[in-house]
C-alpha cells in the first residue's frame, strides 16, 4: 500500500535549487533507499517528507491525503526520522529512553510505573539484539547500542507508520549492523514503510527493496534492487563511472625516511603501540570501533594524557599533551566527530578557514581582512568547497563540503603529517573518491605523510600503502596493502589471530 | 589608530546582525520618549542619561566578552565596589598619588578576574557558581575593609573623569567609547579575538586547532575585572568619594544589556559592543520612567516589563525574517 508519496516536489532556496520536480512514493512492508551524493537533496527531500520544510511546489500524500494542507498537519505526526547523529536522553534509563513519549507509547497512567516499562522495554530490546538491562542509564550502555537504542525507539511508537533512517549503522559494529538488519526485516512485515538513506552501498544492497537516486536535487533513477547492480547505482549516483576497483595508494613513498617514529605508547584503552612512519606515505589503521585507533591518535596529537612511552617526530623527541606544539610541528589532527571538533558551527566559512591561518592573514597583532579573504578563496577554490558566499556559516554546508574546509585550511599551514580519523564518515561515493584522490595528491606532490584511521576496510585498502591492525588497545598485525588480501586483515581485527593463538595453546 | 579605522569599526558595530532589530527598538524607544515628553531631547537630559549608561555599558562590554567565550562573571559588582574602596584608601589613608592609586586599582581588578579565571579553568568549575562565590569575598573583604562606611575626601584632581566634559560630552561617556572602540578593535581584527570566538563556539575544536584555550580564558577574566574596575573608579570619580555600594546595580544590568545586544548567553555570536545598545535601551527606559513620574514603587516594575518587551520585539523581527528567509 501506498503510504507516503511526494508529487513533483521542487523546493529552492536562495541562490540553489535543492530539489526540482521530484516525486517518490513509499508502501507499507517496503524497505526504499535514497541514495545520492552530498548536496544531491536527499536532507531536503527529508525535511519536506518530515514536514519541517514547505515544498514551493508539489503535493504531499499521506494515506492518501494532502498533509502540507494546515488541516491536515498533523498526519506528518505518522512520519518519524531517526537522525545519524545520537539524539537521545544519556541521563534516563534505557527503558525510559525506549518509551518516551510515555502517552503515545501506550502507558496510558498518570505518573510513570518504572516496572511496567522495565517489562515492556525486555521484548523490544530482545528483538534488537541489545543486552543491557533496562534500568541501566543510557550514558552507560555502549554507542552501537544506544545506536540501536535510537532506532528502536522509532518503532515502539505505533503512531509512526513511516520510519526514515539517516544512516544508521555508522556507529555501529559489523555485528551491531546484522542484528540491525535482522531486527528491521522482521519489523517490516507490520504496518510501516521503511526510508533508509546510505552512503554504504553493500548495506543498500543487503536490505532495500527498491531505490531511489538522487542527484543535484533531481530524481536520475528508480528500480527494484533485484533489477540492478552497484555498477548502475554509481553511474546513476555521479553521472561519471567511477572505477570502483581503483586504488589511490601514494607513489612516492620512502621507505628509509622515517618522519614518526612511536614506541611503546600506553594511554586511555591501548598499551604498547610501537610503530614507524615514513614519508610520502599513508598508513592505514584498521580495527574495530571502540579498538583504541583514535585515542593514540589523539594521544600523539595532544588531546589525551600519555601513560608511558615516547614518540620522535624526525629524530627529535615530542612534547605530549600540547597541540598547540603539535601544530607548529606540523602535526594535524583531523577529528571524526565534525560537528563537536571539527567546525566552529556558528561562525562563517571564512572564519572557519580564516582560525587556522592566523600567522598568514595577521602581522602578529592585527588581521588583514583583505589578506584573509584572499587566503580563504583561495582555499575555496582549491578545495572545490560549494558554498554560496564566504560569509554563510558553516553549519549549513554539507558534510562533506565542511570536511573539504577541514583539510584545506590544514593543507593551507604547510602540515607534515596529516591524521584523518573517518574522515569519510557519512560522506557519500563521490565524493568519498574526491577526498581519496586529494589525499593521494596531497601525499604524491608535498610529499607529507597521512596517517588515515578507518572502520571501512575498502577504503583503507584502497588508499594506504601499509595497514596496522588494532585489537583491544594492542597492535595485532602490520601489512603491506599491495599483496594482502581483506580477509587476512579482517581476521587481524577481529582479533582471530589472537584466539587461535590462545586455542592452540589450550 | 587613524580616523577613519575608528569610523570604520564604530560602523561594523552597526552591520552586525544581531543588533539590527534591537537597534530598530531603541529608535522607536527614543521616537516615542521624544514625542511624548518635552524634556528627553533637552541637552540636561540627555547628558545625564548617557553619563548614567557610561558606567553599565563599560562593565557590560566586559561582561559580553566573557559570555562570548560561553563564561559568566557575576562577581563585577564587587570587583568594582572593592577597587573603588581600596582606590579611596590608598589616596585618602594612604596618600599615595591619585593617578598611580587608580592604575593601582586597575591592576588590582585584573588580578581579581584573574583570579575568578584561573579556578574556573584549572578545577573545571562553572564560571557561573565560582563568581558567585568570588562575589561574596570580594563584597566580604570591601565591607571589613570600609566598615561600610564611605570614604569622603576623595582629591579633587580626578573628579574630572567622573564629572568632567569634553566638547560637551561628559567624560564617563568619551571613556567608554574609547573602551568600545578597543574591545571591538580586540574581537574583530586580532587574532586573539578570532580566538575568542573560537572558543566559544567549540572548546573542543579550538585545541585540535592548537589554539591555547585555557590562556584565552582567562586572559578574557581579567579583561571583565580590569573594566569593572574602571567602571568602579570613574564612579568614585564621579561622586567624589569611595561609597561600598559601588557597582551593586551593575552584575544584571550588564548580563542584561550584553544580551539584549545580541550576544548568545552559549556563547559563540554576536559582539560585546551590542552591549552599548543593550545598555542604552536601559538607560533610555530609566530616564522614560523619571520624566514620566512614575511611582518610586512601580519603576522597578515598568523597567522589568520594557526590557522584557523589548527582546521580545527583537527576538519576534528575527523569527519573521527567518521566516522570510525559509531555513
Amino acid at each position: 500500500m501506498r503510504i507516503l508519496e511526494a508529487h513533483n516536489i521542487t523546493k529552492s532556496f536562495p541562490g540553489v535549487v535543492a530539489l526540482k520536480d521530484v516525486s517518490v512514493a513509499f508502501e507499507t512492508k517496503k524497505i526504499h533507499g535514497i541514495i545520492g551524493e552530498n548536496g544531491a537533496g536527499k536532507s531536503t527531500l527529508v525535511k519536506i517528507l518530515t514536514g519541517i520544510y514547505q515544498p514551493d511546489k508539489g503535493e504531499i500524500l499521506i494515506e492518501g491525503k494532502e498533509a502540507i494542507d494546515h488541516r491536515n498537519n498533523k498526519l506528518f505526526e505518522k512520519v518519524t526520522f531517526v537522525p545519524q547523529e545520537l539524539d537521545i536522553f544519556q541521563n534516563m534509563t534505557v527503558a525510559e529512553n525506549l518509551f518516551i513519549p510515555f502517552r503515545k507509547s501506550g502507558f496510558e497512567d498518570t505518573f510513570v510505573n518504572m516496572r511496567k516499562l522495565y517489562r515492556a522495554a525486555i521484548p523490544w530490546l530482545e528483538k534488537f539484539n541489545i543486552n543491557v538491562d533496562p534500568n541501566n542509564l543510557v550514558k552507560n550502555i555502549s554507542i552501537s547500542n544506544q545506536q540501536l537504542l535510537q532506532v528502536a525507539r522509532a518503532f515502539v511508537n505505533k503512531y509512526f507508520k513511516i520510519i526514515i533512517l539517516d544512516e544508521p549503522t555508522t556507529s555501529l559494529t559489523m555485528s551491531g549492523t546484522t542484528c540491525l538488519f535482522n531486527a528491521i526485516r522482521k519489523l517490516k512485515t507490520e504496518d510501516k514503510a521503511i526510508i533508509f538513506i546510505s552512503h554504504k552501498l553493500d548495506e543498500v544492497f543487503d536490505i532495500c527493496d527498491e531505490i531511489t537516486v538522487l542527484r543535484n536535487g533531481e530524481k536520475v533513477g528508480y528500480s527494484r534492487i533485484k533489477d540492478i547492480d552497484r555498477r548502475w547505482v554509481i553511474t546513476k549516483m555521479s553521472a561519471r563511472d567511477i572505477n570502483e576497483e581503483s586504488t589511490f595508494r601514494p607513489k612516492k613513498r620512502k621507505k628509509e625516511d622515517i618522519i614518526l617514529e612511536v614506541h611503546g605508547l600506553s594511554g586511555l584503552g591501548f598499551s604498547n603501540i610501537s610503530f614507524n612512519l615514513h614519508k610520502g606515505e599513508i598508513l592505514g589503521f584498521s580495527g574495530l570501533v571502540g579498538a583504541g585507533r583514535s585515542e593514540i591518535m589523539q594521544t600523539i596529537f595532544g588531546l589525551l594524557p600519555v601513560k608511558s612511552g615516547n614518540v620522535k617526530f624526525e629524530g627529535k623527541p615530542w612534547k605530549f599533551g600540547n597541540t598547540n606544539f603539535s601544530i607548529r610541528m606540523g602535526l594535524f589532527y583531523l577529528p571524526e566527530e565534525r560537528k563537536r571538533q571539527g567546525i566552529l558551527p556558528l561562525l562563517s566559512v571564512q572564519h572557519n578557514i580564516g582560525i587556522a591561518l592566523i600567522d598568514k592573514i595577521s602581522n602578529g597583532l592585527v588581521i588583514s581582512s583583505l589578506k584573509e579573504r584572499n587566503l580563504v578563496e583561495k582555499v575555496i577554490s582549491s578545495y572545490d568547497i560549494k558554498t554560496p558566499s564566504i560569509k554563510r556559516q558553516i553549519i549549513y554546508l554539507s558534510g562533506g563540503n565542511q570536511q573539504k574546509v577541514i583539510i584545506g585550511r590544514a593543507m593551507f599551514c604547510m602540515p607534515k603529517i596529516l591524521i584523518f580519523d573517518e574522515p569519510t564518515k557519512g560522506i557519500d561515493v563521490g565524493t568519498k573518491n574526491d577526498l581519496y584522490r586529494m589525499m593521494k595528491k596531497i601525499v604524491d606532490e608535498e610529499g607529507i605523510s597521512i596517517i588515515l584511521v578507518s572502520s571501512e576496510l575498502e577504503e583503507l585498502l584502497r588508499c594506504s600503502n601499509r595497514i596496522i591492525t588494532v585489537y583491544n588497545g594492542e597492535k595485532v598485525g602490520e601489512f603491506e596493502t599491495e599483496n594482502t588480501k581483506e580477509s587476512e586483515i579482517l581476521n587481524s581485527i577481529l582479533g582471530e589471530n589472537i584466539k587461535n593463538s590462545t586455542e592452540s595453546i589450550l | 589608530m587613524k580616523k577613519e579605522n575608528i569610523i570604520k569599526i564604530l560602523g561594523s558595530i552597526l552591520k552586525e546582525k544581531q543588533i539590527s532589530g534591537i537597534m530598530a527598538v531603541l529608535g522607536l524607544m527614543i521616537v516615542i520618549a521624544s514625542l511624548s515628553s518635552p524634556y528627553f531631547l533637552t541637552a540636561y537630559n540627555l547628558k545625564a542619561v548617557i553619563r548614567s549608561l557610561a558606567f553599565v555599558s563599560i562593565v557590560a562590554v566586559g561582561q559580553g566578552c566573557l559570555l562570548l567565550l560561553g563564561e559568566i562573571d557575576l562577581s563585577v559588582g564587587s570587583i568594582a565596589g572593592l577597587c573603588g574602596v581600596i582606590g579611596g584608601i590608598l589616596m585618602v589613608n594612604v596618600g599615595i598619588n591619585p593617578y598611580l592609586s587608580l592604575i593601582l586599582c586597575l591592576l588590582l581588578g585584573a588580578i581579581l578576574g584573574m583570579l575568578n579565571g584561573l579556578i574556573t579553568v584549572h578545577l573545571k568549575l562553572s564560571s557561573l557558581i565560582v563568581t558567585i562565590g568570588t562575589a561574596g569575598i570580594y563584597k566580604g573583604i570591601n565591607l571589613v575593609m570600609s566598615e561600610g562606611r564611605a570614604i569622603t575626601d576623595i582629591p579633587k584632581e580626578i573628579y574630572f573623569l567622573g564629572q568632567g566634559y569634553l566638547f560637551n560630552i561628559p567624560l564617563p561617556f568619551i571613556i567608554m567609547l574609547v573602551v568600545l572602540v578597543l574591545i571591538v578593535f580586540l574581537t574583530k581584527y586580532t587574532p586573539f579575538g578570532r580566538y575568542m570566538y573560537a572558543v566559544g563556539n567549540s572548546k573542543e575544536a579550538s585545541w585540535i586547532l592548537g589554539i591555547k584555550v585555557n590562556f584565552i580564558r582567562i586572559t578574557t577574566f581579567m579583561i571583565t575585572g580590569l573594566l569593572a574596575a574602571l567602571a568602579g573608579m570613574i564612579m568614585v570619580a564621579r561622586l567624589g568619594s569611595s561609597q561600598p555600594a559601588i557597582g551593586e546595580l551593575w552584575v544584571l544590568n550588564s548580563i542584561a544589556a550584553a544580551v539584549i545586544g545580541g550576544v548568545a548567553l552559549t556563547g559563540g555570536i554576536g559582539n560585546p559592543a551590542g552591549a552599548l545598545v543593550g545598555a542604552t535601551i536601559i538607560g533610555v527606559i530609566e530616564n522614560i520612567i523619571v520624566l514620566y513620574g512614575v511611582s518610586v514603587y512601580w519603576q522597578t516594575a515598568v523597567s522589568g516589563v520594557i526590557i522584557v518587551g523589548a527582546v521580545a520585539l527583537d527576538s519576534i523581527s528575527r523569527m519573521g525574517a527567518l521566516r522570510k528567509k525559509n531555513i
